[in-house]
């Protein structure tokens, strides 16, 4: 099972260790990826609103890499996804700028053609490694830990793409921590924002946003909030000490990436996953 | 037209049918001789030290909608509940409420087995379901959301083309329900942000991107409207009943309007472009340090902290890296933007 891989900004930078967990706990499922030779960024959010017309030309490229190797593209971050999957809609309903983009494209001997299919790792775990596998695979079930999923919003809205009428329904994380042995546990945060995109010009709103939620995760007895995204990773872990202060109470909430969470159940030792490297300590016990 | 990437059904919407949340199932949750129980916000702030709940059961009929509970209780069960409604055609926008957690709107919204329904988040109660809208509202015509003309009238009928109407025409349905009011996170923290929030902004969209309009938007969005501040959640496309794609088709060209009328107060996005054009991809120290300067190092324990734990690199941020392949980042750059910064 072969996939083009494409960890994003964060994971090589802020998140390394999400990065770290990915290629091994990949390469523990089976999974083969083929990082993209210079994975560029996708534009965030910023890029995209200020010049749809640029976001559309350096997201086709990194498809167009994707689609020459043959290969379905896989990221780790949310609005990564988010990105590909919209540039995807736009160049499949919108001909005249799939030619505009794949005019600059030919400068560097690409064409983008429009077929690579997008996904996530927490997608690949369910559609292609599939549940049957997955499970096999689990040697130390987590049991006795309780786990709190932050979604994150770009991998369940917009609805357009997702087909919730109620994103809240998300049930994805939940499956998988059933599979690893772990307790899936309710609380106001699974598919709320964390703020990241306002956060370099105004981390307050992240700071009031997310503080509550893992609050809410800590009072209903969560010893751990698992997140497919490492831009919400970024606010949960390093923010959260900000959110104590604000909160006035201490958090203490480990905050695990997806990968991590499922390495730990294949029987990867901790330090193997990057653990150390957050701020808030991982310290779980699991029986 | 380009071929369609295929797509695997399943995880991404793992949990919709479990639940049964798709606009068919939730039809086909009742028959005609249910019951359905309705779990009722009651408050009313002159008289009332808290809000309450009161629970009433209404029989099912056939297509029944929240507003038909609505109805039912105040006039058939004898209640006094306070709620507000007119057209019930999905078109005044006014009878907008939450119905266990999601705002919709009344007239529109099959009924649940079991709802609790209550008032709009984000506005103060005037009584039970009935919220005040004038802090709304003036949030609204604070952003003058009129038609201004530098060019004169042309006379009637104006000569006005489709595509050159395109950019508004979905902003051009927003009803003003306030549902995407409520439903938005920024909106919710109050005064810790000037943020106009979603609605508000889908006014200001409608004529920003009216070909007709010769006002500045750009700097109304960013100096009244705080645009930036949106975290693009995407809450209020996912409650819009017009569907609207608020994020997409009236915020972010907002974002684009502030950006090209005031680069330099734009500076998140400023700084982000620079960053993305000089390395091909995001060093995030380097972009906080870009926008907030030496503000960036207020907390310089916590600052160490991170470069311990290897999530900032000092090095890498001042002296910068390249993707090795930026040329050709740099050439998309330059194709799409010329010289433009």
């Amino acid at each position: 099972m072969r996939f083009a891989y494409y960890p994003g900004c964060s994971a090589q930078s802020t998140c390394k260790e999400l990065n770290a967990a990915t290629h091994v706990v990949a390469a523990n499922l089976g999974l083969e990826l083929i990082e993209l030779p210079s994975a560029g960024c996708t534009g965030s959010r910023e890029l995209r609103a200020i010049d749809p017309d640029l976001f559309l030309a350096l997201n086709a490229r990194l498809l167009a890499l994707a689609e020459a190797n043959g290969l379905p593209l896989m990221t780790v971050c949310n609005t990564c996804t988010l990105n590909f999957l919209d540039v995807n809609k736009i160049l499949a309903e919108e001909p005249e700028r799939l030619a505009a983009v794949n005019a600059i494209l030919a400068k560097q001997g690409l064409h983008y053609r429009g077929t690579t299919r997008v996904s996530h790792f927490l997608w690949v775990l369910l559609e292609d490694i599939g549940e049957a596998r997955l499970r096999e695979r689990v040697v130390r079930r987590l049991a006795g830990l309780r786990v709190a999923a932050f979604y994150g919003c770009h991998i369940t809205r917009p609805p357009a793409h997702f087909g919730f009428v109620d994103s809240r329904n998300a049930r994805s994380i939940e499956r998988i921590n059933e599979i690893l042995g772990c307790e899936s546990i309710d609380y106001s945060g699974r598919t709320e924002c964390c703020g990241f995109h306002t956060a370099a010009h105004e981390e307050k709103i992240a700071i009031k946003l997310t503080g509550r939620h893992i609050k809410s995760a800590r009072d209903n007895g969560a010893a751990a909030i698992v997140t497919p995204c490492p831009l919400c990773h970024t606010v949960l872990d390093t923010f959260q000490d900000q959110m104590e202060r604000d909160l006035g109470t201490k958090l203490g909430m480990p905050i695990l990436h997806l990968p991590q969470l499922v390495g730990l159940a294949i029987g990867l030792p901790p330090a193997q996953l990057g653990v150390a490297h957050h701020m808030v300590p991982v310290d779980l016990a699991f029986s | 037209m380009a071929e369609r990437p295929q797509i695997l059904a399943g995880a991404r919407n793992l949990g919709r049918d479990e639940t049964g949340d798709s606009p068919a199932a939730r039809l086909a949750r009742l028959r005609e001789g249910d019951t359905v129980t309705a779990r009722l916000f009651r408050f009313d702030p002159t008289a009332d030290a808290a809000p309450r709940f009161e629970t009433y059961r209404v029989p099912y009929t056939k297509w029944m909608r929240v507003l038909e509970v609505l109805t039912y209780v105040s006039e058939d069960l004898g209640g006094d509940l306070a709620h507000r409604w007119f057209c019930a055609n999905r078109m005044c926008g006014t009878c907008a409420v939450r119905v266990n957690g999601r705002e919709v709107l009344a007239c529109w919204e099959p009924v649940e087995p079991e709802m609790t329904i209550e008032p709009l988040r984000n506005a103060p109660i005037v009584r039970d379901l009935v919220i005040d809208r004038s802090g709304y509202e003036r949030r609204v015509l604070d952003l003058t959301p009129w038609l201004e003309r530098r060019e004169p009238y042309a006379g009637f009928p104006e000569p006005l083309a489709h595509p050159a109407m395109a950019p508004a025409d979905k902003a051009l349905d927003c009803i003003s329900c306030m549902c995407c009011f409520s439903a938005c996170p920024v909106v919710g923290l109050g005064d810790e942000t000037n943020f106009a929030g979603p609605a508000p902004l889908v006014q200001l969209a409608r004529v920003a991107l009216d070909p007709r309009d010769g006002i500045d938007r750009g700097r109304i969005a960013l100096e009244r409207g705080a645009v930036f501040d949106c975290v693009s959640c995407y809450k209020c496309e996912e409650v819009c009943p017009v569907s609207i794609p608020i994020v997409t088709g009236a915020i972010e060209p907002l974002k684009a309007l502030a950006f090209k009328s005031m680069a330099r107060k734009s500076r998140h996005a400023r700084v982000f472009l620079a960053i993305v054009r000089a390395r091909g991809r995001i060093d995030p120290s380097a972009l906080i340090l870009g926008v907030q300067r030496l503000a960036a190092l207020r907390h310089p324990l916590r600052v160490l902290k991170l470069w311990r734990r290897g999530k900032i690199d000092p090095l890498k941020t001042l002296f910068g890296f390249r993707l090795p392949d930026i040329a050709q980042i740099r050439q998309v750059f330059a194709a799409v933007r010329g010289g433009r910064p």
